[in-house]
């Protein structure tokens, strides 16, 4: 149920941005962008541990074996990393996405910042926000 | 403790650091010009270095941290490395060129420090192994290209209104493309619970031998022919790159169509013959329909432009199509042939851009029906612009003709008859487009150097001419003397088709 539910606020957060992104005022196409990065970066965190059925890198199961971690990746049994199949007990959440949203925040922040700088400074040339304006090029 | 074994994450953390040195070293221009020349001269010999050791030794995987495939390793292997040798050299000749090219205000601020993170951001996405590391280093590259774009050059050729409205389609298309490939890299880590893409490669090998593979990974392979076919500027999403070339100053011009769209055809082979390769057969009519698309449009666009590195824009569209051609139909041969087409093409691009510069200046305008009779005035430009043009249109003695043939050749071998026909068509578009150009620029009527445009000459200085005869002299010899690269070549499209190398390499060492 908080699957579809997430599933649904994802796709209508991608929705809206796309529909920004398609507008006139450049400010409403940045602001566009925005939201369809943070419906990516919902994405990412969904493909994370929510239901317990997906088992994290470190398992309690083999703890006792070698040195403490140990990656659980058996190819024969279908066990593919993280992802396990659903008889295993699973106390964490993956830690990977959490690390992957981190990254893409952050860089969705510095194209974020560069493009609103670009949008002033494109008011300040042409004196307008609508891009149907910006055609100078097409010449 | 061997610096050898280090050269990978040198390449790519060098220019990293230099780029923070070169903000702090800002008041002190001379110095910063020297260092920068100096690192980048280093970070090509460190490349031919790697090359040369992953030609005698094997692929090289270097793991940052140490955690095996769950951590972020870079893999240098011959398509890697080589591409690193291709990206340092045209960036070192091109940094050369920027310096007496660029204004001084600019140079001096940001310039060096973005073109550091360029070079960090290509080396980055042709070494890493992992494909988020891949998405990462791609956007280095995409935010630091855009602040490169913006860089004025002296004597005002490009109005500064034209750049931020090329940026700013440039930056939204590029970023929505990010989107893309990130909405991919988080679907594949769903449904195969790893980013490593030589574990990706093993992981969908089994699910695909045990006929379990998930319908989805074909549409996952499909959102990457829109990540890297934006990148490279394929038909449906070319429309960018027109604009975007030929606003930038010239040597990031050279930079952006001699190393950056050769990104998006190094992303295509790196991810669909090393993590795909099991959905090859549907994707390849795609890539094949989608070049001949390119070439068309790409060649007929170039014939009906006024503005010279607008045609040469076009040019790039239309030559990353035989790329894409050769990659298509994924035979060894036709592989080969299509990375010989892409050094030639990176190399004799590059420099046409960086002759175009010295015309510009020369000329003071853009728009070669305005210019015209400048082989007595500008004998050495006229001579250099020949050679690329010719180099471009597949002529015989220099490096284009080289890769035209293999390519054709590769074609018949696989019965591509029909792709042969219509690339070979526009080869004969190509032929008339770029000696159009040449002689509306340098033959007939000698014009007053006053009358040619609203723009101060600025002359040519050695810093402008060697890159440009460096590269000219790389054309001929490729063309004269090619059989380094075809074997090179040959050797990375027997990589590419058999894996295995590469997995071992890096599944091989153990996990603590």
């Amino acid at each position: 149920m908080n699957n579809t539910i997430l599933s649904i606020t994802i796709a209508l957060i991608f929705g809206i941005g796309t529909f920004l992104i398609l507008r006139r005022d450049i400010i409403k196409i940045i602001i566009g962008l925005s939201l369809i990065s943070h419906a990516v970066n919902m994405l990412i965190v969904s493909t994370g541990v929510f239901d317990g059925e997906k088992a994290p890198i470190i398992t309690d199961v083999h703890h006792g074996s070698g040195s403490g971690i140990i990656f659980t990746d058996k190819l024969s049994e279908g066990i593919l990393a993280p992802i396990a199949p659903s008889g295993v007990e699973t106390p964490f959440v993956d830690p990977l996405v959490q690390a992957l949203v981190l990254t893409a925040i952050v860089i969705s922040l510095a194209t974020t910042a560069f493009i609103l700088i670009l949008a002033y400074r494109i008011h300040e040339e042409y004196g307008t926000t609508d891009v149907r304006k910006l055609r100078r090029l097409w010449g | 403790m061997n610096i050898q074994e280090h050269l990978p994450i040198l390449v790519v953390a060098i220019p990293i650091l230099m780029s923070a040195l070169m903000i702090m070293l800002r008041s002190r221009p001379a110095l910063q010009k020297t260092l920068n020349i100096i690192v980048s001269a280093s970070i090509l010999l460190m490349s031919i270095i790697l090359l040369l050791q992953v030609w005698n030794s094997g692929i090289q995987v270097y793991e940052v941290g140490e955690w095996g495939k769950y951590g972020i390793v870079l893999v240098a292997d011959l398509l890697g490395s080589g591409m690193v040798v291709l990206s340092s050299g045209i960036s070192l000749l091109a940094l050369i060129y920027s310096l007496d090219y660029i204004e001084g205000k600019s140079l001096n601020t940001t310039y060096h420090s973005l073109f550091n993170l360029l070079v960090a951001g290509l080396n980055g996405t042709f070494l890493t192994g992992d494909i988020f590391n891949m998405f990462v280093f791609s956007e280095i590259l995409l935010l630091s290209s855009c602040g490169l774009v913006v860089a004025s050059e002296n004597g005002g050729v490009t109005k500064v209104s034209d750049k931020m409205e090329a940026t700013f389609k440039y930056l939204i298309l590029n970023i929505i493309g990010s989107m893309v490939m990130l909405i991919a890299v988080a679907s594949l880590y769903a449904t195969m619970g790893t980013l490593n893409m030589a574990d990706l490669s093993v992981k969908i090998a089994t699910l695909s031998d045990a006929g379990t593979m998930p319908w989805h990974i074909y549409f996952i392979a499909l959102l990457f022919i829109i990540v890297f076919g934006n990148k490279a500027a394929i038909f449906p999403l070319h429309y960018w790159l027109p604009d975007v070339h030929p606003t930038a100053p010239s040597p990031i011009s050279a930079m952006l169509s001699g190393v950056m769209i050769k990104v998006g055809a190094y992303g295509i082979l790196r991810v669909y013959f090393l993590v795909f390769k099991d959905a090859l057969f549907l994707l390849q009519p795609i890539i094949i329909l989608l070049a001949l698309i390119t070439i068309a449009i790409g060649s007929i666009a170039a014939v009906g432009q006024k503005d010279v590195k607008r045609l040469l824009a076009y040019s790039s569209v239309s030559q990353i199509g035989y790329v894409f051609l050769g990659i298509g139909m994924g035979t060894a041969y036709a592989l080969a042939a299509s990375l010989v087409y892409l050094v030639n093409h990176a190399i004799a691009k590059s420099m046409l851009f960086l002759t175009s510069g010295g015309i510009i200046h020369h000329a003071g305008t853009r728009d070669m029906h305005q210019m015209g009779g400048m082989a007595k005035s500008a004998p050495l430009m006229s001579s250099m612009f020949l050679i690329g043009a010719m180099s471009i249109a597949g002529l015989p003695p220099l490096g284009g003709f080289i890769a035209k043939f293999v390519l054709f050749d590769a074609a018949m071998l696989g019965e591509y008859y029909l792709p042969v026909l219509i690339g070979f068509a526009f080869a004969v578009f190509t032929i008339f487009y770029m000696f159009r150009a040449w002689l509306l620029m340098f033959w007939g009527e000698a014009r007053d150097s006053k009358k040619y445009g609203p723009y101060p000459s600025h002359g040519l200085s050695p810093m402008i001419t060697v890159p440009i005869i460096i590269l000219a002299a790389a054309v001929l010899i490729l063309g004269v003397y090619s059989e380094p690269l075809i074997a090179l070549s040959s050797e990375i499209a027997n990589q590419l088709l058999d894996p295995q190398p590469y997995i071992n390499a890096v599944l091989g060492g153990s996990v603590r």
